[in-house]
């Protein structure tokens, strides 16, 4: 039972940085930066929670705010470039954190042993939840409480005028901006609040492990973020959602049986995901049958 | 500072240089496939790492000198360059740039789970060409096994060079990146030119792959990421469609890498890259053979 728990703990923690990654790319850029953020997030809050003995939702707010700033800060020169450019750029600077993290260390001794995070063996000793007496149950609980209401405020964003800028923005550039759009302020904006959900993600992160060190936020993890909303589709928020349990349910935790053979049909099923539905599992189409199925049901129930 | 620093500097930045070609092949082969593609190949330089290691397994296979380890891993470059386009690419839709950049991720991770499966994982000698020549000059010593890297680098260049602007299938080339529908009506088949061009940096990257084994001494699958990165880095400093900035900005990048590494150490030293590129896209992000661009 403690595994499906702990499965469903990752699933909402992966659904934060896919979510945030989702953001962005509805403005049609690529940002390969998410993982940083998340590495932001993770270390801000596991240091207030260890070190200064903050409660946890005071951290994870701190650790939403300084992600957004963050993301915020490397949005406005960043967006200056497009595509290619754009992915290198987010890359490097993904990169760049997971090395400062690498190399930035600040302990303190407590008792007989020293907290806080320590270079290249990372930081251990994140024990809020076990400390403060959550079960697996309440973790699950907070964490998926977290993930609704995120998901909740983008669905309601996706349908407001918001979604609609977000969206011309990433379908045509040039037409957005001659309806009056300001680009800069969308992308940027798109890029803060993929920063505070990767922010409060991470911190998330850092507590349900106990213990992150830097190579968990190299680029792999940035390209699992930018591959959930890509994989999922971009119409909805539940395409990313139905792309992490696809992703992390079915692949890496449902295809253990194989052994060795289950990385290599990782790498295999994604492309032929991508052949197959190039717009995404959950894409426009799919959607529309959905919706005609859903009403259908409806009236014969009516009738 | 004094002499002997300044000696162990300079001797580190043409360590450096040396081994940057391999750098300036992958610009290349990122710069060539965004050119004519629009689209960028993430699994490019593990497909270059998968080519060295094709050409290990040839080589354990049959009998021969180690410098046929090298038309091997361009061989094999090229065969990989092309699965990749057709796995990756040809049946996807050319509306969908994301799709192709999430194909292209799917075949990185795939190569390298095959790398893993078929070594378990175990890193893999190389051949090193001439690694016991060490030609000193005054205070300096170039190593020999460097030396052969920068030398098949140059060489490399060279023939895509001419390849590029002395040839008709280069002129294809030029033509279809610059404009796809004219080039089209002039009679050039635009699948023809992509396939070529795919298997043509499929071999740079086998070459450069290969170099890579040989500058070390050994093979790894952890060294794809890295190299994708620098790739990726060197591709965007040089100019994006650049081929001459591909080249300085691979020898730069390589230079100020162990640069950055005699000065503060190896964990240190990928920081001080990713803040040039920051620099380069601050400043100049047409890269750096461009006028500096205004801003849009």
């Amino acid at each position: 039972m403690d595994f499906y728990l702990g499965l469903i703990q990752i699933i909402g923690v992966h659904t934060l940085l896919g979510l945030s990654a989702y953001c962005v790319l509805l403005t049609g850029q690529v940002s390969l930066a998410q993982a940083g953020f998340f590495a932001i997030g993770a270390y801000v809050a596991g240091m207030l929670t260890v070190l200064l003995h903050w409660p946890l939702v005071l951290a994870l707010i701190v650790s939403a705010i300084l992600g957004g700033a963050m993301a915020c800060a490397v949005g406005f020169p960043a967006l200056r470039v497009k595509g290619l450019m754009l992915v290198v750029a987010t890359a490097a600077f993904g990169e760049a954190v997971r090395l400062f993290f690498f190399n930035f260390t600040y302990q303190v001794q407590s008792g007989a042993i020293l907290l806080g995070p320590h270079g290249g063996e990372g930081f251990r000793q994140i024990r809020y939840f076990p400390e403060h007496g959550w079960g697996t149950l309440d973790v699950v609980l907070f964490i998926w409480t977290i993930v609704v209401l995120v998901m909740a405020m983008l669905w309601w964003m996706d349908r407001s005028r918001v979604g609609a800028v977000l969206r011309a923005v990433g379908e045509d550039e040039l037409a957005a901006q001659s309806t009056g759009i300001n680009i800069t302020a969308v992308k940027v904006s798109a890029m803060t609040i993929g920063g505070i959900i990767a922010g409060i993600g991470g911190g998330i992160f850092a507590h349900y492990t106990t213990h992150i060190e830097h190579i968990q936020f190299g680029i792999v993890l940035a390209t699992f973020a930018i591959a959930y909303p890509i994989l999922g589709g971009l119409s909805n928020v539940f395409g990313t959602l139905l792309a992490v349990i696809f992703i992390q349910g079915l692949l890496i935790e449902g295809l253990r049986f194989l052994g060795d053979w289950r990385n290599l049909l990782f790498g295999g099923l994604i492309v032929l995901a991508m052949n197959i539905r190039p717009r995404g599992l959950l894409d426009a189409g799919v959607l529309m049958t959905l919706k005609r199925l859903v009403s259908r049901n409806g009236e014969r129930k009516g009738a | 500072m004094d002499l002997l620093d300044l000696i162990d500097t300079i001797q580190s930045i043409a360590d450096g240089v040396l081994f940057g070609t391999t750098y300036a092949l992958l610009g290349i082969g990122f710069t060539l496939i965004f050119g004519v593609m629009h689209k960028i190949n993430l699994s490019f330089a593990a497909a270059s790492i998968g080519a060295a290691y094709a050409s290990l397994l040839i080589l354990s296979a049959v009998k021969a000198p180690a410098v046929v380890v090298f038309l091997m891993a361009a061989a094999a470059g090229g065969v990989l360059g092309g699965l990749v386009y057709l796995v990756g690419f040809k049946f996807i839709p050319l509306a969908n740039p994301l799709a192709t950049l999430m194909s292209t991720v799917g075949l990185l991770l795939l190569i390298d789970e095959i790398i893993v499966h078929t070594t378990a994982g175990v890193p893999l000698n190389y051949p090193a060409l001439f690694s016991d020549v060490i030609v000193p000059i005054g205070p300096f010593n170039l190593r020999g096994d460097l030396m052969f890297v920068f030398v098949l680098g140059c060489v490399c260049m060279t023939v895509l060079l001419l390849l590029l602007y002395r040839t008709k299938l280069g002129l294809a080339t030029r033509a279809v990146s610059q404009q796809p529908t004219a080039s089209q009506l002039c009679g050039i088949g635009i699948m023809r030119v992509n396939i070529l061009t795919f298997v043509i940096t499929g071999v740079v990257g086998g070459i450069a792959g290969a170099m890579t084994g040989a500058a070390i001494g050994m093979l790894s699958p952890l060294l794809s990421l890295p190299l994708t990165v620098k790739g990726l880095i060197v591709t965007v400093i040089g100019g994006l469609g650049s081929i001459p900035g591909a080249i300085v900005a691979g020898l730069v990048v390589g230079g100020l890498e162990n640069f950055f590494q005699f000065l503060r150490g190896v964990s240190e030293r990928d920081l001080y890259i990713m803040l040039l590129l920051f620099a380069f896209l601050v400043f100049r992000p047409g890269g750096i053979f461009t006028v500096a661009a205004g801003r849009d």
